[in-house]
């Protein structure tokens, strides 16, 4: 692989672009490719057959060639509402993932960097901060604060959007009061329970970082589940 | 984790080091990387990242370090239950897999 390849993977994985990598394995040769890259000589020949593989995000040697295709799909966003404890534990463990992470919390206070290095902070109140970020249905949102007037227009909005995962933190009777207030809002019963509330699966942790741990498990089980429904 | 990979072979490649990537482009059963996992090794025989649960990555940075002396760019590397560079324990998962490896220059 030429060097100047490598470097433009590094860049468009940091611009979080779908794309992916062409290998020719009886040349050597290897480029970029995306819907709108057209594709060199060597490749041409096969360009229907790429184009599948693409369109599936399939990964492997294209039946019938000596081209192998690795795609790299832009990884799902992550918004954390409430720059709480767990927060901080969540950060560390979610690095290992593919997820692009923010944190939203209107309280200066929580979100020092001492606290919170290297991730996306917006201090302002979840509403305003979540009308600026372009969302859509790869979106997850993660409530920590249990304050509904940090939490519920979160909520409302990533019900209103079809965040593909919804996740709050709290015991069952704050969670009880909050599908009441959702339904007051005028939420139906379905979209109310689709809501993973209390969040995470269980496995009988308290302690900060096994809540932190349960959270991070239902959270890549449910972007496993999305990853597998949009390649069928 | 494949992203911090290609960053340390780029810093590698700053640091004027010869890189071998190595890549899963096949597996059989139940190998436990899937296809796209990634290793890098350097002319000193440093590695980081994965092909396999332990069981080749020996036998992979010997192939890289070849690769790299006898100055080719790539080649393709089958590993099979049976197959003894597989380690001494062979692949105990039972797998079976066709890894990459080529120099980044």
């Amino acid at each position: 692989m030429k060097k100047e390849i490598l470097k433009e993977i590094i860049k468009r994985n940091s611009l979080k672009e779908d794309f992916a990598v062409l290998t020719n394995l009886s040349t050597g040769n290897s480029e970029i490719f995306n819907s709108k890259n057209l594709l060199s000589k060597e490749f041409k020949n096969y360009e229907n057959k790429i184009n599948n593989f693409y369109n599936l995000k399939k990964n492997g040697i294209i039946d019938g060639t000596q081209i192998f295709i690795l795609n790299y799909i832009k990884p799902v966003e992550v918004i954390i509402v409430g720059a709480v404890h767990i927060a901080q534990y969540l950060i560390d463990l979610l690095k290992n993932f593919n997820f692009i992470v923010t944190i939203i919390d209107p309280r200066k206070y929580f979100t020092t960097e001492q606290r919170f290095q290297k991730v996306k902070i917006i201090n302002e109140w979840p509403k305003n901060a979540l009308e600026k970020i372009e969302t859509n249905t790869n979106f997850a949102l993660i409530t920590l604060t249990h304050d509904p007037k940090i939490d519920d227009p979160a909520l409302s909005y990533a019900l209103k959007n079809k965040f593909f995962y919804i996740g709050a933190l709290g015991s069952k009777k704050t969670h009880e009061n909050r599908c009441k207030r959702l339904k007051e809002a005028g939420f139906g019963e379905k979209e109310i329970r689709s809501i993973h509330g209390p969040i995470g699966i269980k496995f009988g942790g308290k302690s900060t970082p096994e809540i932190a741990l349960s959270i991070v498990a239902q959270l890549v089980s449910e972007t496993n589940k999305l990853l597998l429904n949009s390649k069928n | 984790m494949s992203e911090t990979i290609l960053k340390n072979a780029n810093s590698w490649i700053e640091t004027k080091k010869k890189v071998v990537l190595a890549t899963v482009i096949k597996t059989w059963g139940s190998s436990p990387c899937p296809i796209g996992s990634k290793m890098i090794v350097n002319e000193k025989g440093d590695f980081l990242g994965s092909v396999s649960g332990g069981c080749v990555e020996a036998s992979i940075i010997n192939e890289c370090l070849e690769l790299i002396k006898n100055k080719n760019l790539f080649k393709k590397i089958h590993f099979t239950v049976q197959d003894e560079s597989a380690w001494s324990v062979g692949l105990a998962c039972g797998g079976e897999l066709t890894v990459y490896i080529e120099q980044i220059n």
